[in-house]
């Protein structure tokens, strides 16, 4: 099969696109087809659950390495948490011992954030980017993931590096870790530059043929063309292919949510050349079923079983039965974008409503369709959304009104920057719904978004948070003793971890959870979403994915969670009060 | 003439526009260290998340944050003495610092960068 986005492929190609979708997987089995087709090839993955080397059977690390059983290919894996703290030591280390104990932790916790972890890795980059003798020989050099919008655009400001880099101190922002960062601003310019030239790079974001992914595929295509990364191809992973849906009702109604979605692609994506690959019914380990990826596989033949492989996991209601016996609360969902928070949320709050407990639900749900059809259909169930964009906004301007007046053009753009990073809008939603938090103190409040261990110690250090939530609560609020503590006491607030049982999406929520607990606050429970292992399939293809699930399901309830539930992939999408109820009974 | 340096607690990003609202002190104080470096002021400022050799190497502060930890600070010194802690200095009050007339307007002359040192290098890299 010909995939359009290696035709004529220029010789920097970066995957992109959300965790779990398959970016690693098509990287390597490109980097596989290039080396095959003649090519001198370096396959660099920043995959933190990187299996490149289990998939090539040797171990890689963080040099390059040729790969003995493809010639002409060789990898290198840059693990982004590692190189964030190889920079938290270089800053830390020299003073450990030295300065108080507790302060040395508050400076830790200042370079835990994203932002580091993002600058971290675009520094290690940087020098496969630009013109070295470490890449020289290499024809093509494949990247399993893209330096995000708001990094590439810091870079690019002039503000950002005046009197930063140059004097090593002063206005530092987002940028702050290229503190510590050793290499010039020249040879950040030539990554830069490197990136943004279409006839040098190529970038090819992956999304799978879901609304919300291609939602968010679309906002990151318009992010880095706005930039000059022009040449973008776009791959929709992991289509079911149509046979399957011939004898199963499941697989058919996947099918045609899938179809639906293609139809209703965003207008910027259409104009991309676009490739789809089908779901495979094996694990993408191994240079065989790498070299399948891409190509057409036979139909699997139909298995006469249908039951599903899951019978007695935990459901949704059995975790409410333990939300239920407090009487009243606060439970925030966390997890990465895509893993259906919006929908745990709301079958959570119609299970405890339907229960006859009083209930406020409110979400950010971009796409708001799931909280209105709620809106007056269920006694004891409030319904609110806040819009994060209209929030982040509002808090963008008054920022800019109160701070950006005494700066110059330079540094204005620098805080209008700042004010873009994923922490700005974090902070802004959360501030949002902190205002409906004092409800907790009588009801249930059901959030469909939580904030990062990372930004609670923040704003805890310097009491802001304190301070915004002790206003917002005024003296006729709950009893507490601090807000932190209100967060950290899981009599009080619960908050549930939503993943998806997949490698990628699982790691992911680990490091969510591992953040919490830097934060004192212990997750009450994982939730497994669209399981098709809780469900029932017939299609060999959704059988085969229902078997590789359970190995993450055993992960999540032995290794992660303290208690864990599992809600099935589910024919129709559960909208309206009845399928959030059937959702929660699994 | 006195130098002054400010040592700021650990600021994620020193336009603090991490915390739920924008420390109008940072804002002020920001805008006047730069009038004082027009002026002809002396004044460095060193991040704690950035430069914590800085602090972890003069006696003074590391002494203070012994006792008072990072909550104690800003800290600042004139002439590596403690002139202030726990709040930002006034304009009127670094000038005094600084022993220079407050009453020298934004729209004053700014003096050349010719900074002491004898070397004839600018700025505090010097020597």
């Amino acid at each position: 099969m010909i995939m359009k986005f290696l035709e004529q492929a220029p010789r920097f190609l970066f995957f992109t696109g959300k965790g779990g979708v398959g970016k690693t997987s098509i990287a390597c089995a490109s980097a596989i087809r290039l080396a095959e087709a003649g090519k001198r090839v370096l396959l660099v993955s920043t995959d933190p659950a990187s299996n490149v080397g289990q998939v090539f059977g040797i171990s890689i690390g963080n040099r390059i390495t040729a790969i003995p059983a493809v010639p002409r290919l060789a990898a290198l894996e840059i693990d982004p948490q590692a190189a964030a703290q190889v920079y938290r030591d270089r800053i830390v280390g020299p003073v450990r011992g030295v300065l108080p104990d507790a302060v040395v932790k508050g400076i830790e916790e200042q370079l835990s954030g994203a932002c580091t972890t993002e600058i971290a890795a675009f520094d290690e980059f940087t020098a496969l980017l630009i013109d070295s003798t470490l890449t020289r020989e290499y024809e093509h050099i494949i990247f399993d993931t893209a330096p995000t919008g708001h990094t590439i655009r810091l870079l690019q400001l002039p503000g950002a590096w005046s009197g930063f880099l140059e004097e090593g101190k002063g206005d530092a922002s987002c940028l702050g870790p290229l503190a510590g960062l050793e290499k010039q601003r020249e040879q950040y310019k030539a990554a830069v530059d490197a990136l943004a030239d279409g006839s040098r790079t190529r970038l090819i974001l992956v999304a799978r043929a879901q609304q919300g992914t291609l939602r968010e595929v679309a906002r990151t295509h318009e992010e880095l063309a706005a930039i000059g990364l022009q040449q973008q191809y776009l791959v929709i992973n992991g289509v079911l292919p149509k046979i399957e849906a011939e004898n199963d009702p499941l697989a058919a109604a996947i099918h045609e949510r899938e179809l639906a979605a293609l139809n209703a692609i965003p207008d910027v994506l259409k104009e991309l050349p676009l490739d789809k690959v089908e779901l495979k019914p094996f694990n993408l380990v191994g240079l065989d079923a790498l070299h399948q990826l891409l190509t057409e596989s036979a139909p699997l033949a139909l298995d006469s079983a249908d039951e599903p492989l899951l019978f007695d996991e935990p459901h949704l209601s059995d975790l409410v039965d333990g939300i239920a016996a407090e009487g009243h609360g606060l439970v925030m969902l966390m997890g990465k974008g895509g893993v259906g928070k919006t929908t745990l949320a709301a079958a959570i709050a119609v299970e405890l409503a339907h229960r006859g407990l009083p209930t406020h639900l409110t979400t950010s749900d971009p796409a708001a369709h799931l909280t209105e059809t709620l809106i007056g259909s269920l006694e004891n169930l409030t319904v609110s959304r806040i819009d994060p964009h209209e929030e982040t906004e509002r808090y963008r301007q008054h920022v800019l009104e109160s701070k950006g007046a005494k700066l110059d053009a330079q540094g204005r753009a620098l805080l209008e920057e700042d004010l873009r990073s994923p922490c700005t809008e974090e902070i802004a939603v959360f501030q949002a719904f902190s205002r409906i938090i004092r409800e907790a103190g009588k009801k249930f409040v059901v959030m469909d978004t939580a904030p990062t261990g990372h930004t609670l110690l923040l704003l805890d250090a310097t009491g802001a948070y304190h301070r915004e939530v002790t206003r917002q609560m005024g003296d006729k609020g709950m009893h507490y003793t601090t807000p932190m503590m209100q967060l950290q006491d899981s009599k009080q607030t619960k908050v549930l971890i939503a993943t998806l049982a997949e490698t990628t999406p699982v790691l992911e929520a680990a490091n969510l959870q591992a953040d919490l607990r830097r934060a004192g606050i212990e997750p009450w429970a994982w939730i497994i979403n669209t399981s098709v292992a809780a469900a029932s399939a017939r299609s060999p293809l959704l059988r085969q994915r229902a078997a590789n699930e359970l190995r993450e399901i055993n992960a999540v309830a032995s290794q992660h969670a303290q208690r864990y539930a599992v809600a099935p992939l589910l024919r129709n999408e559960p909208v309206g009060v009845a399928r959030l109820l059937e959702l929660a009974a699994g | 003439m006195k130098t002054l340096q400010v040592f700021d607690p650990a600021l994620c990003c020193s336009t603090g526009v991490c915390g739920t609202e924008v420390d109008q002190a940072l804002v002020d104080f920001s805008a006047d260290v730069d009038w004082l470096k027009h002026v002809g002021g002396k004044i460095e400022r060193f991040n704690l998340a950035q430069q914590p050799m800085t602090f972890a190497e003069n006696t003074v502060v590391k002494a203070f944050l012994e006792r008072s930890g990072a909550e104690g600070l800003p800290l600042v010194l004139l002439d590596g003495e403690i002139a202030m802690a726990g709040r930002y200095p006034t304009r009127k009050e670094l000038a005094r610092f600084a022993g220079i007339s407050s009453e020298v307007s934004e729209t004053a002359v700014p003096v050349p960068e010719t900074k002491m040192g004898g070397c004839g290098c600018s700025d505090s890299k010097c020597c």
